[in-house]
C-alpha cells in the first residue's frame, strides 16, 4: 500500500521507473498471471498468510533487475549470439576495471609446440570464435598473457573457469552464465543493498533455504511462484534473494573468473536461426529434438556448405558432440558409436554423440601413432605420459578449452590454473561430477566431489550424482579437466527442457544463480573447502546414547543414527558400521574385586537407511540409520557400541559418539530379557537336588549314629 | 589336661568341625554370583557332578592320612612323602594361612555388618554404598573388627580340640538357624510378588549353557574350593578323630553339608534379589562381595513385616554370614597352630604366635590400597584382592601333593611287592592289582569304616584328579591371559606373571628350608648364631623331632610309609632316641598337648 501510494504521487526522479515499468508490463502481467490465477480457489481454502507485495518492493515481485536493459538483459527473452555478445562488450566497456571481453584466443606457440592462430578457434561454419570475459579486480593491472590477449593475470587468484552452451539447444546454459554477469558486474563494489526492499539486507543467501522465512509467510497461493511443485524452494520468490554484495566483491577481487558463455557458436546460431527458429520453445523439444552438437562437415564428399546443398541436413552425419570432443578416455566405446572416428554406425541416437574424427598424427614424432591415448597411464612405456592421442580436441572449440586451460598459468608452476570447473548444460535437473567414462568406478576424490554436489544440489534442489550414474560416456568436458588437470568440475543439467519458455528463463536463471558462485568460491582449494566442510556436516550427526535406545522385549536391538543426507556417506561395511561389543561379567571373577568383565573384540554390523527422519544437531532434517545387534534374551551385562561412518572414497571415518559427546563408545546395561523358566520342572529339579543333598546328607548322618547300621556297599567278602 | 593326647569328643564334634571349616562365605556370597552367572539350574547340574568327582574323594584322602599320620600337615607330608617332601605340607600350611591373612579381614566386615545392622543402620533409608565406602575407607574401622575377629578365633582354639568342638557346635547350629529363618522370610518375599521367580530361575537348567565348558569349570571350582577340598583342613581336624570314627561316612556327610547349606544360602540370596531388584540377574552375577554388603542389606531391607522384621532379616543374615566366616577362620588358624604344636611349640604359645602373625599380616589387606572402582563408585580392597588373586589357586598344589602322597604310596607298595616276589620290569597288570588300589586298602577301608569304598575312587585319584586339576589350571591361566590386559606385565596386580613371582618364591624358600629347618634344625656350633651361622657353616644339623597326636587306642603303624621309619617321629608322650652329640632339651609348657615326658 506504501508503495501504490508514492508512486502515484508526481515525482520527476520516477520517470524512468514508470517508463520501465510500461515497458515490462507484458513481461510483469505474464510473471504475475499464474500466481493471480491459479491459486485463487486454494487462496479460499487458506486465508492467512501474506501477499508477496505486503512483504518485499514491485520490483522485486516483478522480477524487474536492476541493471535495466532490454528484455533479454532482463531475462524475459532469449538472447541470440549476438544480442549476448553485443551485452558483453557493453558491460565490459562499462566496466573497464573488473571486466575485459575476449573472442577467442589470440594465438601463438600452445603448450603442445603447435602455432595456433585466432582462426583455430573460429567456428567451422559461421567462423565465430567464442566470446568470453575475465572478470576480476583490476582486469587491466595483472600480468599479461599474450596468448590469451588477457592483462587480468595475478599468481595468487584462483582462476575458474565457467562455460555454457557445448550444446547449442541447451538455450539456458548460456542465459545462465549472462545471469551471472550480470549480477556481478552490478553488485561489484556495493554492500548492504537490500535487493528485496524487505527492509532486511543481505538475510537470505544462496543455500536453497528460505533462511529468513519471508516466502513461508506468504499465503500458500504464492510460495510455489516457480511452478515447479516445491513451495518456498529453490527459485521460488522469497528463497536466496537476498544475497551478500560484500561477498560478490570479495569474490571478484580474489579469483580470476573465465567466463565462457556460450561456446558452441557455430551450433547455436544453426540452432536458432535454421534448425529450430527463433520460437523453438514453441514445438521444437517435441519432435526433431533441437541441434547439439557443433557444424563439423562430415560429409565424405568434402567441405560444403551447412545446410548441406548435397545431402539433407544430419544425414552425412554433420557435427561434432563437443561434450564428447575432450580427450580423456576418448576413443573408449562407451556412450558413443562402436567405431572410433566413425559417425553413423549402429545405433542412430549415436549420431548425437559423435565424438569427433580418429586422430591421424604422430603428436610425439616417433614413427608410431595413437600408441598413448590420453589417460594419466604410460601406455608405451617411453616415459612420456599420455603423448600420442587416438583424438578428441579435434574441434575449433574444444581446442578453444584445451588452450585456454593449458596456456593459463599464471605462477608457473606447469599445471593448469583452474582447479575448479563449470559447464553448464540441461535439462533434467542434475548436478553431476567425474567419473563420467566408466560404470561403478569413482574418483579418489569421490567424497569431496560428492560434498560439493551436495551442497550444490541442496542450493538448487537439483539431483546430485556421479556423471556415470545418469549415463557413462567418454570425453566429456568434466572428465578431462578432472582426469588431466585435477580440477573439481561439476556438471550442471538445467530445467526440464531444451529450450524453455521465455517467461522461465528468469526464475531457472535465479534458481542456478547460486552454482557459478559457489564454484568462484571454492576455487581457492576445493578439496580443503569439501574436507572442511564434511568435518562441519559430521558434526552434526548423532547416534542414539543408551538411554534413546529402545530395548525391545524380546529380539535384537536396534542402534539408531541421524545422518545427514548429503553427508558422502560410503555403504561399504568396513567403512561405515556400528561398532559393538557385548561385555558380560566374567564369570570366574575375583571374589572381592570391583565387577572383572570380560573383554571380548568389537563387532561389526553394517548401516541400513530406514527411510525414517530425524533431526540433527542443528535441527535441520537427517535421514536414520538403523543397525542391528543380535543379543540373546538370556545375556546379562554391558552393551558397548559406537559408529563409524566412513565417506565414499575411504578419506574419512568419523565415529561416535565423539569427544564431546563424552567418549569412545556408549554402553547399555542389558538386562536379562528371558523368562526365568517353567515352575514345574523347577519344583522337580528342586526336588532331585534336595534329594540327592539333604537326602544324601540325613541319610549319612542316620548311617553314621546307628551303630547297627550295616557297611554302606561292601562287597560280598570284601570287608575283613 | 593331664591327658597326653587331644581328642573329640565324639562324631558330631568331628563333624561339626569340619562342617565349621568348609561352610564360609563362598557358599553365602560366591554360590548365588556362580548360580546367577551360569544359567541358575544349570550350574547345578556340575556343581551336584563334581561334589562326587572331585570334593568327597579328595577329602576323603585328606581324613585318611591325617588319621594315619596324627599330625599337621607338615607331619603328614613327611611321613607320607618322605622327609625330602616336607616342605609340601609347609606350601598347605601357608596358603591356609596366607588365605587366613585376608579372610580374618573379611570376617571383621562380616562382623560390622552384623553389629551395624543390630543398631539399625541398614535400614531402607541408607545408601549403601555409602555405608560400605565410609566403612571400608577407614582403616581404624576395618582393622577393628579384624582385630576383633582374631581374638574371637584366638579364644575358640585356645584350649584345643575340644574347645574347637564346642564353639563350632554352637556356631553351627546357630548359622542353620539364621539361615533357615532368612530363608522363610526370603521365600515370603518371593511369593508376595506372585511369581517365586527367583526359585524358579535358580532351579531351572536352561540346555545352552549345560553346553558350555565354562559352565563345568566354573561348577567344579565351585566345589573344590566351597567344600574346602585339599585345603589340609580335614587333614588337621583329623587329627583328632577317634579310632572308630571312618572316615568316608564324615567326609561325605561334610560335603553334603556344605552344599546344603549352599544350597539354602543360594536360594535365600536369589529369591530376596528376584522379588526387589529390577534387573535381578545382573545383580546377582555382576559383582563379587558387591552384592552381600550392597545389594543384599537393601533387599533384606524391604523384607515384608514392618522394620522389626526387616532389622532382624539384616542382622540374622549377617550374623550367619559372621559365623560362617568364624569358623573357617577357626580352622585356617588351627591348620597353622597344628604344625607348631606337632614340632613341640607350646600350644598357646603356638594360637598367640599364629593369631598375632595372622592380625599383623592382614593388616596391609585391611587398610592398604583402598581403591574406588571408577565405573560404580564402590570402593574394593585392592591390597586383599591381590592377596586373594596370588594365593587362591595356590589351593591347588595343596589338592596334588595329597594326590601325590596317594601315586607315591601306591608305587611304593608296587616296588615292595615286586621286591617280595621278585618279579623285575614293570607290568601293568602288576601295578593295577597291587600297587593302585593299596593305599584305598591300607588307609581308607580300614575296617572300622561304615563305608566301603570301591575302586571308583582310585580312578577318581588316578585319572580324574589329574585331568581336573589341569583343567581348572589351565583355566585360570588362560582366562587370565584373555580377560586381563597385560597379563605378563610383573607389576599389574592382577596378572600372571605376579602369581607365578609369588608361588615361585614361595616355593624355592619352602624346598630350600626342607632340609635346614622341616626335617633336621640347625644347630649353630660357632660364635655366630642362626641364621648368620648358614653363611659361615659353623653349625651342624639336628633331626628336628616330629609329635603324632595319637588318642587312646587308635595307634595305628606308619613304619611301611617312605618317611614312616625315622626314629625322630614319635608319638606324643614316647621318648625321643637319644642324639650322639648333646641330649635333646625342650622347653616344656603345663598345657602342651604334644608332651613329652
Amino acid at each position: 500500500m506504501e508503495e501504490a501510494k508514492r508512486a502515484t504521487r508526481p515525482n520527476p526522479a520516477r520517470g524512468l521507473r514508470i517508463r520501465l515499468t510500461c515497458l515490462l508490463l507484458p513481461f510483469m502481467l505474464s510473471v504475475v498471471a499464474p500466481a493471480a490465477i491459479a491459486p485463487a480457489v486454494l487462496a479460499q481454502e487458506e486465508e492467512s498468510g501474506m501477499s508477496p507485495d505486503e512483504i518485499w518492493s514491485p520490483e522485486y515481485v516483478n522480477q524487474v533487475y536492476p541493471w535495466g536493459g532490454d528484455e533479454k538483459a532482463q531475462f524475459s527473452e532469449y538472447h541470440d549470439y549476438f544480442s549476448m555478445k553485443n551485452r558483453m562488450q557493453f558491460l565490459a566497456d562499462s566496466n573497464p576495471d573488473i571486466l575485459s571481453f575476449h573472442e577467442g584466443l589470440l594465438g601463438g606457440v600452445n603448450a603442445r609446440g603447435n602455432q595456433m592462430t585466432l582462426d583455430d578457434y573460429k567456428g567451422w561454419h559461421y567462423r565465430h570464435p567464442s566470446p568470453w570475459v575475465k572478470i576480476t579486480a583490476n582486469v587491466q593491472g595483472g600480468d599479461y598473457n599474450e596468448f590469451n590477449d588477457d592483462s587480468g593475470n595475478y599468481p595468487d587468484r584462483p582462476d575458474v573457469m565457467l562455460v555454457g552452451a557445448h550444446h547449442s539447444r541447451e538455450w539456458m546454459s548460456y542465459e545462465v552464465p549472462m545471469f551471472f554477469l550480470e549480477t556481478v558486474v552490478h553488485y561489484y563494489g556495493e554492500a548492504g543493498i537490500d535487493n528485496d526492499g524487505d527492509g532486511l539486507v543481505d538475510e537470505d543467501g544462496w543455500d536453497g533455504v528460505d533462511n529468513d522465512g519471508d516466502c513461508t509467510s506468504l499465503n500458500a497461493s504464492f510460495q510455489d511462484s516457480n511452478g515447479d511443485g516445491t513451495p518456498c524452494g529453490p527459485g521460488d520468490l522469497g528463497v536466496d534473494e537476498d544475497f551478500s554484495e560484500q561477498f560478490i566483491t570479495d569474490m571478484i577481487d580474489t579469483r580470476e573468473i573465465y567466463l565462457i558463455p556460450m561456446l558452441n557458436v557455430d551450433g547455436v546460431r544453426y540452432d536458432r536461426e535454421e534448425f529450430c527458429g527463433e520460437q523453438a520453445y514453441d514445438g521444437c523439444d517435441s519432435g526433431s529434438p533441437g541441434w547439439r552438437k557443433n557444424l563439423r562437415d562430415n560429409t565424405i564428399t568434402g567441405v560444403t556448405p551447412i545446410p548441406d546443398t548435397d545431402e539433407e541436413v544430419n544425414e552425412g552425419c554433420d557435427g561434432v558432440d563437443l561434450n564428447r570432443n575432450y580427450q580423456f578416455e576418448w576413443g573408449l566405446l562407451i556412450g558413443v558409436s562402436p567405431v572410433p572416428g566413425v559417425c553413423t554406425f549402429g545405433d542412430p541416437d549415436l549420431v548425437q554423440t559423435y565424438p569427433g574424427p580418429l586422430d591421424t598424427v604422430d603428436n610425439d614424432g616417433d614413427g608410431r601413432i595413437n600408441e598413448d591415448h590420453v589417460d594419466g597411464v604410460d601406455d608405451d612405456g617411453d616415459g612420456l605420459i599420455d603423448e600420442d592421442w587416438i583424438g578428441g580436441n579435434s574441434e575449433p572449440e574444444t581446442k578453444f578449452i584445451q588452450d585456454l586451460t593449458e596456456m593459463n598459468d599464471d605462477n608457473g608452476d606447469g599445471a593448469s590454473d583452474f582447479k575448479a570447473t563449470l559447464s553448464w548444460h540441461s535439462y533434467s535437473e542434475l548436478v553431476l561430477w567425474p567419473w563420467g567414462h566408466c560404470n561403478d568406478c569413482q574418483t579418489v576424490d569421490d567424497e569431496y566431489l560428492v560434498y560439493h554436489g551436495f551442497v550444490m544440489g541442496e542450493m538448487t534442489d537439483y539431483e546430485p550424482m556421479q556423471s556415470s550414474d545418469l549415463y557413462p560416456t567418454q570425453g566429456d568436458f568434466c572428465d578431462w579437466h578432472y582426469g588431466v588437470h585435477q580440477s573439481y568440475c561439476y556438471t550442471i543439467e538445467i530445467g526440464n527442457t531444451f529450450h524453455e519458455q521465455p517467461d522461465d528463463i528468469a526464475h531457472i536463471a535465479v534458481r542456478n544463480l547460486g552454482i557459478p558462485f559457489y564454484m568462484v568460491e571454492i576455487a581457492d582449494d576445493p578439496r580443503f573447502r569439501a574436507v572442511h566442510g564434511i568435518e562441519n556436516m559430521s558434526a552434526r550427526h548423532w547416534i542414539q546414547t543408551p538411554s534413546e535406545v529402545n530395548v525391545p522385549e524380546k529380539g535384537d536391538i536396534h542402534i539408531d543414527l541421524c545422518l545427514d543426507p548429503y553427508f558422502p556417506f560410503s555403504t561399504q561395511e568396513d567403512r561405515s558400521h556400528l561398532s559393538w561389543r557385548f561385555v558380560e561379567p566374567n564369570r570366574q571373577q575375583d571374589d572381592y574385586g570391583p565387577t572383572e568383565w570380560r573383554l571380548v573384540p568389537w563387532e561389526k554390523a553394517p548401516f541400513t537407511a530406514s527411510g525414517a527422519d530425524c533431526q540433527l544437531k542443528d535441527g535441520t532434517n537427517g535421514t536414520v540409520l538403523t543397525s542391528t545387534v543380535p543379543i540373546p534374551d538370556t545375556s546379562v551385562g554391558k552393551l558397548q557400541y559406537r559408529a563409524q561412518l566412513g565417506t565414499t572414497n575411504g578419506a574419512f571415518p568419523f565415529t561416535y559418539p565423539t569427544i564431546e559427546d563424552g567418549g569412545n563408545y556408549y554402553e547399555l546395561t542389558m538386562p536379562y530379557r528371558a523368562g526365568f523358566g517353567s515352575a514345574i520342572l523347577s519344583v522337580l529339579m528342586f526336588a532331585f537336588i534336595a534329594g540327592v543333598v539333604w537326602g544324601g546328607l540325613a541319610f549319612l548322618l542316620r548311617t553314621m549314629l546307628d551303630e547297627d547300621a550295616p557297611v554302606l556297599s561292601l562287597p560280598p567278602g570284601g570287608h575283613e | 589336661m593331664n591327658s597326653s593326647s587331644d581328642e573329640f569328643s565324639g562324631r558330631l564334634g568331628l563333624i561339626f568341625a569340619t562342617i565349621g571349616a568348609a561352610i564360609g562365605t563362598g557358599n553365602i556370597w560366591r554360590f548365588p554370583r556362580m548360580v546367577g552367572a551360569n544359567g541358575g539350574g544349570s550350574f547345578l547340574v556340575p556343581w551336584l557332578i563334581f561334589l562326587f568327582l572331585w570334593s568327597i574323594p579328595l577329602v576323603v584322602a585328606e581324613f585318611a592320612l591325617g588319621k594315619r599320620s596324627r599330625t599337621g600337615t607338615v607331619g603328614t607330608f613327611r611321613i607320607f612323602n618322605g622327609p625330602k617332601f616336607a616342605w609340601m605340607g609347609l606350601w598347605t600350611a601357608w596358603i591356609s594361612t596366607a588365605i587366613g591373612f585376608y579372610y580374618a579381614v573379611v570376617t571383621g566386615w562380616c562382623i560390622n555388618y552384623f553389629q551395624s545392622a543390630v543398631r539399625g543402620g541398614l535400614g531402607s533409608d541408607v545408601d549403601t554404598t555409602e555405608v560400605w565406602n565410609t566403612f571400608l575407607q577407614d582403616p581404624s574401622q576395618v582393622i577393628m573388627f579384624q582385630a576383633l575377629a582374631v581374638l574371637i578365633t584366638m579364644a575358640a582354639i585356645w584350649k584345643g580340640a575340644k574347645a574347637i568342638e564346642k564353639v563350632n557346635v554352637i556356631l553351627m547350629v546357630s548359622l542353620f538357624i539364621l539361615l533357615f529363618s532368612a530363608l522363610f522370610l526370603a521365600f515370603v518375599m518371593d511369593m508376595n510378588d506372585g511369581s517365586l521367580d527367583g526359585f524358579v530361575y535358580m532351579f531351572s537348567i536352561q540346555p545352552e549353557y549345560l553346553l558350555e565348558p565354562e559352565t563345568w569349570i566354573n561348577g567344579l571350582s565351585q566345589s573344590a574350593w566351597s567344600c574346602s577340598a585339599g585345603m589340609g583342613m580335614a587333614i588337621t581336624y583329623s587329627v583328632y578323630m577317634r579310632k572308630d570314627e571312618d572316615t568316608t561316612l564324615n567326609a561325605a556327610t561334610m560335603c553334603l553339608a556344605n552344599n546344603s547349606i549352599s544350597i539354602i544360602a543360594g536360594l535365600t540370596v536369589m529369591m530376596a534379589v528376584f522379588s526387589v531388584v529390577d534387573d535381578p540377574l545382573s545383580a546377582v552375577s555382576g559383582g563379587s562381595s558387591a552384592i552381600t554388603f550392597l545389594v543384599l542389606p537393601e533387599v533384606f531391607a524391604q523384607a515384608p513385616g514392618g522394620p522389626v522384621v526387616q532389622l532382624a532379616m539384616v542382622a540374622m543374615f549377617f550374623l550367619a554370614l559372621s559365623f560362617a566366616a568364624l569358623t573357617s577362620m577357626i580352622s585356617t588358624v588351627e591348620l597353622c597352630v597344628r604344625n607348631f604344636v606337632d614340632h613341640g611349640v607350646n600350644r598357646e604359645k603356638a594360637v598367640g604366635l599364629t593369631s598375632v602373625a595372622i592380625f599383623l599380616f592382614g593388616i596391609p589387606s585391611a587398610a592398604t590400597w583402598i581403591l574406588v572402582d571408577e565405573s560404580t563408585g564402590v570402593a574394593f580392597p585392592q591390597f586383599l584382592e591381590v592377596q586373594d588373586h596370588i594365593w587362591g589357586y595356590g589351593l591347588m598344589f595343596s589338592g596334588l601333593f595329597i594326590a601325590y602322597a596317594i601315586w607315591k604310596y601306591g608305587w611304593s607298595r608296587y616296588k615292595a611287592w615286586q621286591a617280595e616276589n621278585d618279579v623285575e620290569g614293570f607290568s601293568m597288570r602288576d601295578y593295577l592289582d597291587h600297587g593302585v588300589s593299596s593305599f584305598r586298602d591300607d588307609f581308607i577301608n580300614t575296617g572300622d569304616n561304615d563305608w566301603w569304598i570301591g575302586k571308583w575312587w582310585d580312578y577318581i585319584m588316578y585319572l580324574g584328579f589329574p585331568i581336573m586339576f589341569v583343567v581348572l589350571m589351565g583355566t585360570f591361566f588362560l582366562d587370565m591371559l584373555a580377560t586381563v590386559e597385560d597379563p605378563w606385565n610383573p607389576t599389574n596386580p592382577k596378572g600372571i606373571t605376579i602369581i607365578l613371582i609369588f608361588w615361585g618364591i614361595t616355593a624355592f624358600l619352602f624346598i630350600s628350608m626342607n632340609r635346614l629347618m622341616l626335617v633336621n634344625k640347625v644347630v649353630p656350633t660357632g660364635k655366630s648364631g642362626f641364621p648368620m651361622c648358614l653363611l659361615s657353616g659353623e653349625y651342624v644339623l639336628e633331626p628336628r623331632p616330629l609329635f603324632r597326636n595319637v588318642p587312646e587306642g587308635a595307634d595305628v603303624p606308619i613304619d611301611t610309609l617312605p618317611g614312616g621309619q625315622d626314629p625322630f617321629i614319635v608319638k606324643v608322650g614316647d621318648p625321643l632316641p637319644e642324639l650322639e652329640n648333646q641330649p635333646f632339651v625342650v622347653s616344656g609348657g603345663s598345657v602342651m598337648d604334644a608332651e613329652i615326658v
